[in-house]
């Protein structure tokens, strides 16, 4: 193993995979996480961006099984040498659904979370230590005892983060946590996110709307038919607002609309905001200036 | 009994009032009636009807009543279990008895999909009533309409285990270690003696079903006619 790979969380070399049954969802993918980043994976639907997750705690291929070539290191760790039983305290995966990673086992929230430390076999102060933790971290403090089942959708979805970060992995990879959550549910979980990456996590998160992303994200990898089409900062990223749409993919409202208005009045700007604070901002200055 | 003690009584009793009085009903007639049960000899009644002389057989008349009896017994037992065991201990107690840990999930998992396998039949009944699923119909459509929640139901849970088996993947099901179980179960006595007594029951039955071979043909008679 070589050592400059231990020094990134996630590191993807070269990597083409083909499902047994749907040939190069990815190819030839190679990016680096650098420790405390933020990164959005953003692509249309069928990009292979949840493909992409799972190859990060070794679901693919060691679930899935098909053909794969290139290689992906986690925490300096060859995802095809380990099992996803030993990538899991290294990945923290949360899915789309909620429910349906709901271990089926725990009766209350507390159990639902301190089921993967079980399940790899932890000593129980640790296991009761972690889980206090993890509870307070995502905001479900006072739920504990509550079945995992009556929580609400953004509810469930904080406990499915709270079960990894339970497990404290190197990096936490979303896979479109919020696309089946109302909007409240939708804030909750990327309130979670910014704290956790305040506190120095590591996290990478595949969505389709980018509005949320473009908010904490530092960095977007734009995936499109299994390529990377587009990677660099969240900024670089988003102002190249006809790309981006030629995949499929929206850009933030207030980006495009100032790229409407440079392109159809004529304007000349700088820089597009990408977020509504920025939008704010600029079109201030430019009513302010007479400029529309 | 058992059933009151655990305050479930209602919730076991209907099912069984449900399931069993009607087939009787079936059954009795069917088997005790000359329609061909093969195992008809004693004939303890004869009806009058239309002029008719119509005998009713003993054998009949006895399986009709057990066969139905011993599936109440099956299903209250079934109710019982569901109903009255707590899940944490249940786990505890499979996990002291050194289960491997992947039959402990299969049966924690059964009983926890119960309820959730309820949500999903409700959901699927009404998305099938929206759509136009006529509930005023015959028999033989209801049947019919039954095939249309099964079907869905099957369809989407292959699809929800083929889920759940990911998520128990990526967080460590089968790594090869020593699991912890986080609830510590302690036999007390009562525990014991209950045991016990289930097992000596459980021998005198057997010691009984192997001896006089419990089968109403041979039994009933002896019993009623001497």
């Amino acid at each position: 193993m070589a050592v400059s790979k231990v020094q990134y969380p996630i590191s993807v070399e070269g990597f083409t995979y083909s499902y047994p049954s749907k040939p190069y969802v990815l190819r030839d993918i190679s990016f680096k996480v650098e420790r405390g980043e933020a990164v959005g994976i953003i692509g249309p639907n069928g990009a292979g961006k949840s493909t992409l997750c799972r190859a990060l705690n070794g679901l693919v291929p060691h679930f899935y099984g098909g053909r794969m070539s290139g290689r992906i290191y986690v925490a300096g760790m060859d995802t095809l040498k380990h099992t996803v039983a030993e990538l899991s305290t290294k990945v923290g995966l949360v899915f789309q659904e909620p429910e349906t990673q709901l271990s089926g086992l725990a009766l209350t929230v507390e159990d639902e979370i301190s089921f993967g430390l079980s399940m790899l076999g932890y000593p129980k102060e640790v296991i009761l230590d972690r889980t206090r933790e993890a509870i307070e971290k995502v905001g479900l403090k006072g739920l504990e005892h509550r079945s995992p089942f009556e929580l609400s959708g953004g509810q469930q979805q904080r406990l499915a983060i709270a079960t990894v970060l339970a497990m404290k992995p190197e990096v936490i990879v979303l896979d479109e946590p919020a696309a089946q959550l109302d909007p409240l549910g939708k804030s909750q979980v990327f309130d979670v996110l910014r704290e956790l990456l305040r506190e120095g996590s590591t996290i990478l998160v595949a969505e389709h709307e980018i509005e949320e992303l473009a908010t904490f994200t530092h960095r977007l990898i734009l995936l499109d038919g299994g390529r990377i089409l587009c990677d660099g900062s969240s900024r670089h990223v988003l102002r190249q607002v006809e790309r981006l749409k030629s995949s499929g993919v929206d850009p933030p409202s207030v980006t495009e609309l100032a790229h409407l208005v440079k392109t159809v009045c004529r304007m000349r700007l700088e820089d597009y905001p990408i977020t509504v604070e920025e939008a704010v901002g600029l079109f201030a200055e430019l009513l302010e200036g007479g400029r529309i | 009994m058992l059933a009151f003690v655990g305050r479930v009584a209602r919730q076991v009793g209907l099912p069984l009032l449900v399931v069993v009085l009607p087939w009787m009903a079936l059954s009795v007639p069917i088997l005790s009636l000359p329609l061909g049960f093969p195992w008809n000899q004693t004939v303890v009644y004869r009806i009058q009807m239309l002029g008719l002389d119509i005998p009713v057989y003993l054998e009949g008349l006895a399986w009709g009543f057990t066969w139905p009896l011993r599936i109440g017994v099956t299903i209250s037992a079934a109710l019982l279990f569901y109903l009255t065991t707590q899940q944490t201990a249940l786990v505890a107690m499979l996990f002291k008895f050194r289960m491997p840990f992947r039959f402990i999930y299969m049966v924690a998992a059964t009983l926890q999909m119960i309820p959730l396998m309820v949500d999903e039949v409700r959901s699927i009944y009404q998305a099938q009533l929206a759509r136009g699923l006529r509930t005023d119909v015959g028999i033989i459509k209801k049947l019919w309409n039954f095939l249309t929640l099964v079907v869905p139901l099957t369809l989407s849970s292959l699809g929800k285990v083929q889920t759940r088996a990911i998520a128990l993947e990526s967080r460590g099901f089968s790594a090869p270690v020593a699991k912890t179980v986080l609830y510590d179960i302690r036999f007390k006595r009562v525990d014991y003696v209950f045991f016990a007594c289930m097992a000596a029951a459980t021998v005198y039955l057997g010691f009984l079903y192997v001896t006089e071979g419990y089968s109403p043909i041979v039994h009933l008679r002896y019993l009623l006619l001497g």
